[in-house]
């Protein structure tokens, strides 16, 4: 194929609110303020727990302790893992990191003739994240769930407005939202529709030191997207 | 509303976030080669469809999207319990006993 005619390059699915232009320096405001972590990496990984090299390879791999409690995040310096099912996790990380890990882990389920796979579903999945004093009246608006009872450091799959989300909590400051690239457009519509009455700002997010998921939001190198 | 407990998320959920998936428990013919036509025909289409106590399956497609047996009363819609397939199975075997 001619390398000139074909130059895909990565768009957030929310790339058309143009949300850099619009981002501020957040305060303590009493506003909700919001904004997207794009391009990151992200995988679904199958596996047995009672297969012994499953657990002790991702940790290796990820230095991530597998979660095996429902609902519960290991969380690290290069990103975290989260339970989704009693057999599948999803791991998040830079995008670059997370290729070369799951690389290692499917060398590793091959060599160790383990039952599990990884799912790389980077294109398919986007997080905002979620502050402000009022974030939790937000959700409430828009989902079932008692989203003020999520213990720090988990997070917890369900739905607003009919869409698929996943909510994590890892520290008393704010939540990341986790949903579809398919329902991206949706779902931050939904936000800042509920969040009106509060105040809404789109806020600057930056690639904060050791933070186990903004940390993680450095460009990615363009040839991956080749790969 | 119904409030369903996942088994494995161990926790009460709202209906919303879950799709009911049919009767539980609806052995397949043991032997198929030998099955004839009404006994495969009563496999797919007949069901229980009791007016009471009812052995059936929910899926909690919003969150774990595993599949997991209900007791549930078809009249008072009151929910007696919530179990994994296996679990349920053992109980489910009991009482038709
Ligand atoms: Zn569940």
């Amino acid at each position: 194929m001619p390398k000139q005619g074909f130059q895909p390059f990565m768009e957030s699915p929310l790339h058309h609110f143009k949300l850099d232009a619009e981002a501020q320096a957040r305060r303590a405001d009493g506003r909700i303020w919001c904004n997207e972590l794009p391009h990151l990496g992200y995988a679904v990984l199958r596996g047995d727990t009672a297969e012994a090299g499953f657990a002790q390879l991702v940790q290796q791999v990820t230095g991530l302790a597998l979660p095996l409690q429902a609902g519960a995040v290991s969380q690290g310096p290069q990103g975290v893992l989260m339970w989704t099912s009693p057999d599948e996790w999803l791991l998040v990380s830079h995008r670059q990191r997370l290729a070369d890990w799951t690389a290692q882990l499917d060398g590793g389920f091959a060599a160790q003739q383990l039952f599990a796979q990884t799912v790389d579903s980077s294109g398919g999945l986007t997080l905002a994240w979620l502050g402000g004093t009022e974030h939790i009246t937000v959700l409430r608006h828009l989902g079932v769930y008692d989203f003020e009872s999520i213990p720090l450091g988990h997070m917890v799959s369900t739905v607003l407005g009919k869409a698929t989300v996943q909510v994590i909590r890892l520290d008393g400051d704010g939540v990341f939202v986790l949903f579809r690239r398919s329902f991206a457009d949706y779902v931050w519509r939904l936000l800042r529709r509920a969040a009106q009455p509060y105040g809404f700002a789109v806020c600057q997010l930056e690639a904060r030191g050791d933070h186990p998921l903004f940390a993680q939001l450095a460009a990615p190198r363009p040839s991956l997207i080749l790969a | 509303m119904l409030v369903i407990t996942c088994p494995y998320c161990q926790e009460a959920r709202e209906e919303e976030e879950f799709s009911y998936a049919g009767e539980a428990y609806i052995a397949r013919p043991a032997v198929p080669e030998e099955a004839d036509d009404a006994t495969w025909g009563d496999y797919v289409f007949h069901r229980k469809n009791p007016r009471g106590w009812h052995w059936e399956q929910w899926q909690h497609v919003a969150g774990c999207r595993k599949v997991f047996a209900v007791k549930r009363h078809t009249v008072t819609y009151e929910i007696a319990g919530s179990w994994t397939l296996a679990d349920g199975k053992a109980l489910y075997l009991k009482e038709q006993a």
